[in-house]
């Protein structure tokens, strides 16, 4: 064997990948059609069964397939439900406790060889299939992280929930108070008590509908199998990398929204209107875990949108925070939209050092300097907290100012001192749990200088994530950073995290205990939008501005980039099945 | 160096053992290495990396690395010293943390071999010396050992013993004394039964006398070997653990530096990939080369 | 022969077993609860717990053991925590993704490893022998992250030569995305090899029969071709064997960072997610497969080397 033969296979094998690549580029545009759209998953994907959708990134692939009773209009802000697989809004009675849904007539679950009465093709989607898959989110068996949509709020589910878990299988026929067809398109469901938040839930990935022949058939399996009655069929399925979506033939007549907000005419946003939908043929989605390369797959144009990572920014946004002249001059567009979201660093209320001592907390707070941390970590792109609930939701009062959010060294120091310990003296050493990446370590960096100034020592401890959930919710560490976002457009969201009931492991991870809080929280719960229910939030604001159990800190902004030939992109917290609007303009892309 | 062709070359080597002998194994290993021009600047630059690490630590150079000299992300300058490699997300000097990072190179180089050569030459020579049941059981734990892929056990250590640069230490030290111990073993097997160790314990030389004042000093140039292989691959692992988020915390180090590279290169900070990248090269080329030299010049098998 | 596979074959089983309990300790004690991020953020005490149940959290660790023992033999771990899929089956879809980038580049690397460690050895001590040692050390020197990091955006992006990352299933479309992962590949693991051979075939010509063969006045070329090389390719062939089975595992840092499905990618995820199941199956696996190598090497030993005795 010698070198020049090594050599020369190398260069044979060379020029056969040149040929083979040319090949694979002419074959796939043949195959592909032209309003086909490139998009990207940023986290691998945890299954197609919509009771597990609880990221974005899983309920964003579910609602291609599986559509709920009712949707968000895609372009109306403030967000309005409309309906979707429901004819019309729901008939509420008098006291505010029974819902009553008609269901569209005619919707068919996807072609699917488990159908196997019909040889496989799809039959109507009736009032069953939702008590159906309304029972599976509360199914002990399949633990879904859906079921607290549900726990505590429809009539005899939670008993249904506990008889279930006495019996070696569940039994769906077993009929629940609160869950009832009244007729083939008739679904009435009983509350408990009165809630203004529960229509939010049926438009959320959790609450699609699903056919029961389909998880009987697939079982376990079924998560890798899609049979709704969405737009989109699956066509092809690698969670770890790639998804395909394909129009589905069955899909039933629905159109682009005639009407929309302000500006929505402007931005051409209106063009489409009318058009039956969904408007692309094909979705081909790309899981990207790394930022490095989905960031230099949009700019070579392989994908049509993007997020902007952080550390790209500097290079696509100039310091006034529009498009550099290389990204405009290629046609790209940016979109900038605040997200309904808050950062925050939580205080373990249950710690007797931590959570016995507010003016501890409140120096801690005051010494946190956000606008910096927005400069670096967000490149500017959020703005910054003085209470939990972000603009763009009521209960939001722009004017409010956080006496404990305005930073301020000198007046931390002082109440560091009247906490008991003056320029950190006697303080033991405080345990900051993060996560163990390259951003939480940077963050922790950050974090660690600032504390120092007023003579605070951190301990830094980074975990995976699943170490620091066990920590955090086993209620052993002091500080921590999370976000929190939306799941549904209403303030009571943000503040079901202070609620003493959902204390670890629970939603409210600081552990915070108030009564009053509670009362107010209770209260609040069973109040619909008005001035009353507005002015409780301000006061349960207030108590928790005053207790400090969380360093408040931002309201991110949505920095979307969009290629030229993508259309009709409108940015969106709750609407999943957004891809159903998207066009592609194949006279730009060529 | 030589010009002969390898056949020469052997005879060469033959006959210049004969003139040599009566030197010991390491006058005579070291009469050889001195003659390798190559090896000899290895080592050179092997020194000047210790040298750099130990002003480091001391605070002669490039102290304090974590003051802001500059705004977040400036280009590589020739104005000063401090941006001479540009500056970090913070304004921190990266040619300051360049230097600090040899410090915490060679101290994970050294201290993880320190760790791991005593483990591998103890059950090396137990196994090889005594044969029997301790042979057995030391080498199905070592196998089971090695078994295990290197990544798992060092993402295991690492989480078991929290973050930071001990956990490092004793992660690349537990998992790198496996092929010390084999070669170990291997040599006392075959040194056992040798004239010398025989003739010592017939003048009544204990167990551990036969092991460590007989048998020891003679399979001791593995051990040098072993350390140049384990301190290059040390300072490698450091990367992948700081890539898996194990790395050093706190403080600057060249597997910090390139795994942040990660979301600084597509936005044109090149400099901390580019510096950490420079710097990790020479001192893992040197120990390479270093290793292969010593290895020919100690290794009796291939003179 | 075959009693003496039979009985290499028992012998892994203490091996096995040691691996299982050190896998189990370790990850035990490191694991992090999964439980909180199957449920999601909404979770509350009292399904964390009919969770833990469901799952056998809290049984006693003996029992736990004995379980993983079971799954061992039967190789069936269930299901992967984090994405609730078959394990048996993720790793069915993770070897060929694997596979096509390890093969081909463990191929290449061989073949140049090989070649050059003949003639870095046939010219033993000359400026050829230096210089492809140095280069090829040179090449292991840099950090492959740094390779991937640098290689993604100037080769791929800047220049255009590669696509930066992706996968395809369909076959003459799948090279493209491969070969950048695999250049890289080589360049960083030839260094290795390249010395090893080099190594190999060196301690061949100190041997005995070398002298024996010069002394009755065989010239340097047959020496070297008809002896030498005949006897090192047992270390040769030894270092190719054990290596093999490894491939299927594939390489975490390129399979992450070009987005290909493999089997190190899928690892590295269990170990971020807690995914304990998943981490139990591909470290059995993975010591399944050296084992297996191992074995291979011994009897490829046996076979080439009459010297070495079966008993």
């Amino acid at each position: 064997m010698s070198l020049s033969k090594s050599s020369s296979f190398i260069s044979a094998a060379f020029a056969c990948w040149m040929c083979w690549g040319s090949m694979g580029c002419t074959m796939k545009s043949k195959l592909e059609p032209s309003n086909t759209l490139h998009l990207v998953a940023e986290e691998k994907i945890k299954g197609l069964d919509p009771i597990y959708a609880d990221d974005l990134y899983a309920g964003t692939q579910v609602s291609q397939v599986y559509e709920g009773l009712l949707q968000y209009h895609y372009l109306k802000r403030p967000y309005v439900l409309i309906p979707n697989l429901a004819e019309s809004l729901p008939e509420v009675s008098q006291d505010g406790l029974t819902y009553t849904f008609h269901l569209k007539k005619g919707v068919l679950f996807q072609d699917d060889p488990s159908f196997k009465k019909s040889q496989g093709k799809g039959r109507e989607m009736t009032a069953e299939d939702v008590i159906y898959s309304f029972k599976r989110l509360a199914d002990p068996r399949l633990s879904s992280s859906g079921w607290w949509l549900f726990d505590g709020k429809i009539m005899g589910l939670n008993e249904w929930h506990q008889s279930a878990m006495q019996v070696a299988t569940t039994d769906y026929s077993q009929v629940v108070e609160g869950l009832k067809a009244l007729d083939r398109y008739t679904v009435q469901i009983k509350l408990i008590q009165r809630s203004a938040q529960f229509l939010y839930s049926m438009a959320m990935p959790f609450t699609g509908i699903v056919p029961h022949e389909a998880i009987e058939e697939y079982g376990k399996e079924f998560i890798n199998h899609a049979v709704g009655t969405g737009p989109y069929q699956l066509a092809e399925y690698s969670p770890n990398s790639k998804i395909v979506w394909v129009k589905s033939p069955t899909y039933r007549s629905e159109v682009y929204p005639l009407e929309g907000s302000a500006g929505d005419q402007e931005a051409g946003l209106l063009e489409d209107a009318g058009k039956s939908l969904p408007l692309a043929d094909k979705i081909v989605i790309q899981v990207f875990v790394e930022r490095q390369p989905m960031w230099l797959n949009f700019l070579s144009g392989k994908l049509d949108t993007t997020a902007i990572p952080k550390d790209n920014f500097s290079s696509a946004i100039t310091p006034n925070k529009e498009l550099s002249e290389e990204i405009s001059s290629k046609g790209i567009r940016l979109t900038k939209s605040p997200s309904l979201d808050i950062t925050h660093i939580s205080f373990n209320m249950s710690d007797p050092l931590i959570g016995k001592n507010k003016l501890l907390r409140q120096a801690l707070s005051l010494a946190y300097d956000e606008a910096t941390f927005i400069d670096l970590f967000y490149n500017g792109r959020a703005i910054q907290a003085q209470g939990p609930i972000p603009p763009g939701i009521s209960g939001y009062d722009p004017t409010f100012k956080n006496p404990y959010r305005q930073f301020n060294v000198a007046k931390a120091k002082e109440l560091l001192a009247k906490a008991g310990y003056p320029e950190g003296k006697g303080l033991p050493n405080i345990e900051y749990v993060t996560t163990a990446d390259s951003v939480g370590r940077q963050e922790s960096e950050y974090l660690t200088k600032i504390m120092s100034t007023i003579g605070v020592t951190l301990k830094v401890n980074s975990y995976s994530w699943p170490q620091l959930q066990e920590a955090i919710k086993n209620k052993k560490a002091h500080l921590w950073s999370f976000a929190w976002s939306a799941d549904y457009p209403d303030a009571e969201n943000f503040l079901q995290v202070f609620y003493s009931k959902n204390a670890s492991p629970g939603p409210n991870d600081s552990n915070y205990t108030n009564l009053q809080f509670d009362r107010l929280y209770e209260k609040s719960l069973t109040l619909s939008e008005s001035a009353e229910r507005t002015a409780l939030y301000k006061k349960m604001v207030s108590l928790l501005v005053e207790d400090c159990p969380w360093i408040f800190r931002s309201h991110r902004l949505g920095y979307t980039l969009i290629q030229p030939w993508l259309k009709n992109y409108k940015s969106n917290d709750f609407d999943h099945g957004h891809y159903k609007y998207y066009r592609i303009d194949t006279k730009i892309k060529k | 160096m030589t010009t002969q062709v390898a056949a020469v070359e052997v005879i060469r080597v033959v006959s210049s053992e004969k003139a040599v002998r009566g030197r010991s194994l390491w006058r005579d290993a070291f009469y050889r290495l001195k003659k390798d021009r190559i090896a000899i600047f290895c080592l050179s630059v092997v020194g000047l990396y210790s040298l750099i690490a130990l002003a480091a630590k001391f605070g002669w150079i490039a102290s304090p690395w974590d003051k802001v000299v500059g705004a977040p992300y400036l280009a590589p300058s020739l104005d000063s010293i401090e941006l001479f490699l540009g500056t970090d997300i913070f304004g921190r000097s990266v040619f300051y943390k360049v230097i600090q990072g040899t410090r915490i190179a060679m101290s994970v180089g050294l201290v993880s071999s320190l760790i791991s050569i005593p483990i591998g030459v103890f059950f090396g020579a137990l196994a090889g010396y005594f044969r029997g049941w301790v042979d057995d059981l030391i080498v199905w734990f070592y196998t089971t050992v090695s078994s295990i892929p290197n990544i798992m056990l060092l993402i295991a250590i690492a989480f078991i013993m929290g973050k930071g640069i001990t956990s490092i230490y004793v992660a690349l030290g537990i998992t790198a004394w496996v092929s010390l111990a084999r070669v170990i073993r291997g040599e006392f097997i075959k040194h056992k039964s040798r004239e010398y160790v025989l003739a010592a314990e017939s003048l009544g030389a204990g167990h551990a006398s036969r092991i460590f004042k007989h048998i020891l000093p003679n399979v001791s140039h593995f051990i040098i070997i072993n350390l140049s292989i384990q301190f290059m691959s040390a300072i490698k692992s450091e990367v992948i653990l700081s890539f898996l988020g194990l790395g050093v915390q706190g403080q600057p180090s060249w597997g910090v530096m390139i795994d942040d590279a990660r979301l600084e290169l597509s936005r044109g900070v090149w400099w901390q990939l580019a510096g950490a990248t420079v710097a990790m090269f020479f001192v893992v080329l040197a120990f390479n080369i270093l290793g292969d030299s010593l290895r020919d010049s100690l290794d009796p098998k291939i003179k | 022969m075959l009693p003496y596979i039979f009985r290499k074959l028992l012998s892994t089983i203490p091996t096995l077993f040691g691996v299982a309990l050190i896998v189990f300790i370790l990850f035990n004690m490191v694991g992090g609860d999964p439980t909180y991020q199957m449920l999601g953020r909404h979770a509350n005490a009292k399904q964390v717990e009919e969770l833990r149940h469901e799952y056998g959290f809290d049984q006693p660790k003996y029992i736990q053991f004995g379980q993983y023992l079971k799954q061992i033999i039967t190789f069936d771990y269930g299901r992967s925590y984090a994405t609730k899929q078959p394990i048996n089956q993720m790793i069915k879809d993770g070897i060929g993704p694997s596979l096509s980038l390890m093969i081909p580049s463990f191929f290449i690397t061989t073949l140049l490893a090989v070649s050059l460690g003949l003639l870095v050895a046939y010219f033993r001590g000359k400026w050829i022998d230096k210089l492809v040692v140095i280069l090829s050390v040179f090449g292991m020197s840099v950090s492959m992250l740094a390779y991937i990091l640098f290689g993604q955006y100037f080769l791929a992006y800047k220049l255009g030569w590669f696509p930066i990352s992706g996968y395809e299933t369909a076959w003459p479309d799948r090279l493209q995305y491969l070969l950048m992962p695999m250049i890289i590949f080589v360049v960083v693991s030839l260094g290795y090899d390249v010395r090893f051979y080099r190594t190999a075939i060196l301690e061949e010509t100190s041997q005995d029969y070398v002298r024996t063969a010069r002394a009755k006045g065989l010239t340097e070329s047959r020496i070297f071709f008809k002896h030498v090389l005949k006897n090192s390719m047992i270390p040769i062939l030894t270092n190719i064997v054990i290596e093999i089975p490894l491939l299927i595992l594939g390489a975490f840092l390129l399979e992450s960072f070009f987005g290909i499905p493999g089997l190190g990618s899928i690892t590295i995820d269990a170990v971020h997610n807690s995914d304990f199941p998943v981490i139990k199956a591909m470290t059995t696996l993975d010591a399944i497969l050296f084992i297996l190598g191992n074995l291979a090497t011994d009897i490829m030993y046996t076979l080439v080397d009459p010297r070495v005795s079966l008993k």
